[in-house]
């Protein structure tokens, strides 16, 4: 009984997933109860996460673990594949016949997850992460304009099994070199075996399979393709829920790692030169969704100097990032949306005359972007504080001086999209963009959300340190 | 919890908050009741900040309506607002500006309702940043006063100010990215538990080594603000793109919170690490007040001719910094004060001539004190007050800073003044090529500045002639400060 219990959000999430793979059998789909249908199930969704937040236990043989920071984790995916539905009411860059595919593998892709950030089996976190992959994998090629998505989802996936061979490689070497398939166990191991080049190849090799996920350099190739191409809202979920699970399982395995210097002078390496990469792209970039495919590499890079602070403070800050990357991002997405009416891509350009259409529209991409730049009072900058606050607490002054320099060359792009937003004017008159009443609530939610987060992160930063220390424990 | 009394400083930020939400919740459509609704908000923050400033009790001295609440426990994280000598005069000069600020720009027509809510949370910040005393909120404050200049200037300003605008987010948000590991450092080698800069300011805390490293990240983060020479190129260039109400904000506060940022977090919590780069200090300074005013002498735009001399006049403020003495900080907070009302009052009348001339151009105007003899006489006022007259602020202000450089550094002292000698030759230059001389016929239909519209330019005038025949009023809010500074130092 309490086993089920235990289960409830993925179970939610699989109910949800067969749901739209019955859907997927009708002769005669229909766009509207379609979205409703998902918009009720993700609710749904977050609720059952949000009471089952205080649940712990160990489920199927010691090899699925229910903690206070996979629960956390879990609630933040719900939300964030809520969000992302919130944005398919207009569902245009699919084709109509596809659309109850398109929700079956977000919520396939969501399941998978959640059981990512629950896993401590290393077999069970391979299928997890391969199972949301392969979820990802198709809804890139899901979009109308087909040649181009096509190619950027065999892109996706190449990197993809290349960087799962890699992880599976990873794994061997680190279950050659200890006998540990469990975390717990290798936690036990690692400690006395860091020091070993077998175990610390090992490691590195299956932090790989993650980076890929995250879109670390060197394993981020495939990211600004597949930005490009997939269709908005599955963009959308690329940037925010995806990149949740990635930093869970992060986070759990760097927390077993047992802190191997050797392995923090390789994450401080990708760590300044992600964001060093992705930054220095962004600048030349035109397209708004290749510009957030670099910006998220870069932010990538922020979040790896909370996961190398190896300490329950550099944790939570990542947790707390989670966080605020979901809410910033998610808010860029939504005026992508809402501005590409038609799916079709639009460049920074195209922005122009935001302001005037929308104002609101216009305020929250603002936000969202001096967010992204870490500028005060937003979720963005607090989130940022937290991090480098831990890194220095390890003495990793020099490397908080080198983010601080790529945060003043992000802000050079970032300003640009508020200046095509505030400044540009369009050469044609467009029409003032209607939202609908919920769109608009949930456009100044997300604005709220960033600015009180931001300047009081206290609840936020509660649950994020009782979920980092319920991981090391 | 601690709160002394009615929460002045409180009301004072959410006069700007609420004003700034209000301003949202009006239609853009209707300019005038934006206009209205800033005027009534900005003008409670006045009327706030003097009453503290009158209720400011010299003869106790220290920190004075102190408010202080936990803020995130878990991190030591405090709102913790208060003023002592250094500040408050900070805090009134803000509220003289901000008011006029929005009274001069009566007559905005693009974009109104934008222009207000950007101001406001620019002002904001700077409010905030003056008042308060946990690290944290500094930070906070510090950008949040920074990120509306750039929308405020791209969207309202003339002159390149996409170039401006750009140029000069990105300096002073490169000068944040020193401020903000230093500010962590700082705590984390307090032991990692408080924000709190009265905590943090005892003796011993720090190391003289961290201190010496620290001390040069915030000096170098917040001097970028003050535009300390080399750093300084951002600001004329700001400042000629800014629209009028934002030159003002800009030269005559925002300006300010980068001096005070050294004085605030960097000098008070780290003073090993201000006596060792003391000298430094003064000679960037000096060359500073040099440099400020030969280029000064050289251009041929109004706007720019003040966004020199204010890198000279700055150079004032950092020189008196840099001398250690109680004199030198008295000159430097008075100079702050003085030029900040200085500054707006220029900014005032360049706005008021350029939107009737459509030109700063010197050569292209002349004679104006026969076209429009009172909107000249507020440029020519403030022009005397640069020039450090008598009886105008901003001579005390110098008077106090060059009396202690020239104990401490005579040569450098002799530069500083000798700067000051080409700034009167600079201003009387552009005070004579502009409002004598024959007059340009094109503008003699132009009408001159009626009462109403006056009534910023009057109240900084009143403010600069008040504070010249009277410094003490402000000189004893600012001893009780820094004589107990200056004496608690190790």
């Amino acid at each position: 009984m309490t086993a089920w219990t235990l289960f409830a959000p993925e179970l939610t999430l699989f109910g949800a997933a067969m749901l739209f793979l019955a859907l997927s059998f009708t002769r005669r789909p229909n766009s509207r109860r379609e979205f409703l249908a998902a918009l009720g199930t993700t609710a749904l969704a977050i609720i059952v996460s949000l009471a089952s937040l205080k649940a712990e236990g160990v489920l199927f043989g010691q090899s699925y673990q229910v903690d206070l920071f996979s629960q956390v984790i879990k609630v933040l995916l719900a939300l964030g594949i809520f969000l992302v539905v919130c944005i398919c009411g207009d569902l245009n860059g699919v084709a109509d016949r596809h659309h109850p595919e398109f929700y079956l593998l977000l919520f396939t892709c969501t399941l998978a997850m959640m059981l990512l950030s629950s896993a401590v089996h290393l077999l069970s976190i391979y299928v997890a992460l391969e199972l949301s992959s392969y979820s990802l994998y198709v809804l890139v090629s899901l979009r109308r304009t087909r040649e181009q998505a096509v190619a950027a989802a065999l892109k996706f996936y190449i990197v993809g099994i290349v960087s799962s061979a890699v992880m599976l490689f990873g794994l061997a070497l680190l279950y050659g070199a200890t006998g540990a398939v469990y975390l717990k166990e290798l936690l036990r191991a690692l400690p006395a075996a860091a020091g070993q080049p077998l175990v610390l190849f090992g490691l590195l090799l299956t932090l790989g399979g993650f980076f890929f996920k995250l879109a670390v350099f060197p394993f981020h190739v495939w990211a600004p393709d597949t930005y490009e191409s997939a269709a908005h809202q599955v963009t959308a979920y690329l940037a925010t829920a995806s990149k949740i699970g990635a930093i869970a399982i992060l986070v759990r395995m760097a927390s077993v790692s047992g802190g191997s210097p050797y392995l923090i002078h390789v994450l401080v390496t990708l760590s300044i030169i992600s964001m060093t990469v992705g930054n220095l792209a962004s600048i030349v970039q035109k397209d708004l969704k290749r510009l957030f495919a670099y910006s998220s590499i870069a932010q990538a890079g922020y979040v790896l100097i909370g996961i190398l602070s190896m300490s329950a403070e550099g944790f939570a800050a990542s947790i707390f990032y989670t966080l605020a990357l979901l809410v910033m991002k998610f808010t860029c997405f939504l005026v992508l949306v809402v501005v590409a009416s038609d799916g079709a891509n639009i460049d920074v350009a195209q922005l122009a005359g935001l302001h005037r259409r929308s104002p609101l529209l216009a305020m929250a991409l603002m936000m969202a972007v001096f967010s992204l730049a870490g500028i005060p009072p937003t979720i963005g900058f607090t989130g940022k504080f937290l991090i480098f606050n831990a890194a220095i607490k390890q003495g990793m002054l020099p490397l908080v001086l080198i983010a601080m320099a790529n945060v003043v060359i992000s802000l050079y792009y970032y300003l640009l999209v508020v200046r095509a937003a505030y400044l540009l004017e369009p050469e044609d008159e467009l029409p003032k963009l209607q939202l609908p009443p919920a769109l608009k609530l949930l456009t100044g939610a997300l604005v709220a959300v960033m600015v009180v987060a931001g300047i009081y992160p206290r609840l936020i930063l509660e649950i994020s340190s009782s979920a980092a220390a319920a991981l090391v424990k | 919890m601690e709160f002394s009394g009615f929460p002045y400083l409180t009301a004072i930020l959410l006069s700007c908050i609420i004003g700034l939400l209000v301003i949202l919740f009006v239609p853009a459509e209707n300019q005038r009741a934006v206009k209205r609704v800033s005027a009534v908000f900005s003008g409670l923050a006045l009327v706030f900040s003097v009453v503290v400033f009158i209720l400011y009790d010299t003869s106790r001295g220290g920190l004075q309506f102190i408010e202080r609440a936990a803020w995130v426990p878990s991190m030591g994280i405090q709102y913790f607002n208060a003023v002592d000598g250094f500040n408050l005069p900070m805090v009134l000069l803000t509220g003289i500006v901000f008011f006029t600020g929005v009274l001069t720009m009566w007559e905005l027509e693009t974009r109104v309702k934008e222009f207000y809510a950007f101001y406001f949370l620019l002002v904001t910040g700077v409010f905030g940043l003056f008042m308060s005393l946990d690290l944290f909120f500094i930070f906070i404050w510090y950008d949040v006063s920074l990120f509306p200049m750039y929308p405020l200037i791209s969207i309202w300003g003339s002159t390149r100010k996409e170039y401006g605008a750009m140029k000069l987010t990105l300096y002073l948000l490169a000068g944040s990215a020193l401020i903000l590991p230093a500010i962590i450092f700082l705590h984390v080698k307090a032991g990692g538990t408080t924000y709190d800069i009265t905590a943090l300011m005892r003796s011993g805390t720090f190391s003289a080594a961290d201190q010496k490293f620290i001390f040069l990240l915030l000096y170098l983060g917040f001097g970028i603000l003050a535009a300390v020479w080399p750093f300084h190129t951002w600001s004329p260039v700001g400042h000629v793109a800014a629209p009028t109400a934002v030159s003002m904000v800009h030269a005559g506060v925002l300006m300010k919170i980068g001096a005070f940022g050294v004085l605030r977090v960097g000098i008070f919590l780290c003073p090993e690490g201000w006596k060792f780069w003391a000298p430094l200090m003064a000679t960037v300074a000096v060359i500073g007040i040099v440099y400020g005013a030969l280029v000064a002498l050289s251009q041929t735009d109004l706007k720019f001719v003040v966004g020199y001399s204010s890198v000279s006049h700055m150079g004032v403020v950092g020189l008196g910094l840099a001398t250690l003495t109680v004199d030198g900080l008295n000159g430097a907070v008075f100079q702050m004060f003085a030029h900040g009302i200085m500054t707006a009052l220029f900014f005032s009348a360049i706005g008021y001539i350029y939107d009737r001339t459509h030109t700063k151009m010197i050569p292209e105007l002349g004679g104006l004190s026969r076209i429009m003899p009172v909107a000249s006489g507020y440029f020519i006022l403030a022009a005397l007050t640069a020039i450090g007259v008598p009886c105008l602020a901003s001579f005390w202000g110098e008077l106090m800073v060059f009396i202690a450089a020239f104990k401490v550094y005579p040569v450098g002292g002799a530069f500083a003044v000798g700067g000051l000698v080409l700034s009167a030759l600079f201003m009387l230059r552009v005070v004579q090529r502009t409002f004598y001389g024959p007059r340009n016929e094109k503008f003699a239909h132009l009408s001159d500045v009626s009462f109403g519209r006056g009534i910023p330019r009057m109240i900084l005038a009143a403010v600069i002639v008040l504070f010249g025949l009277l410094p003490s009023i402000l000189f004893e809010v600012i001893d009780t400060a820094s004589v107990a500074f200056i004496r608690g130092l190790p």
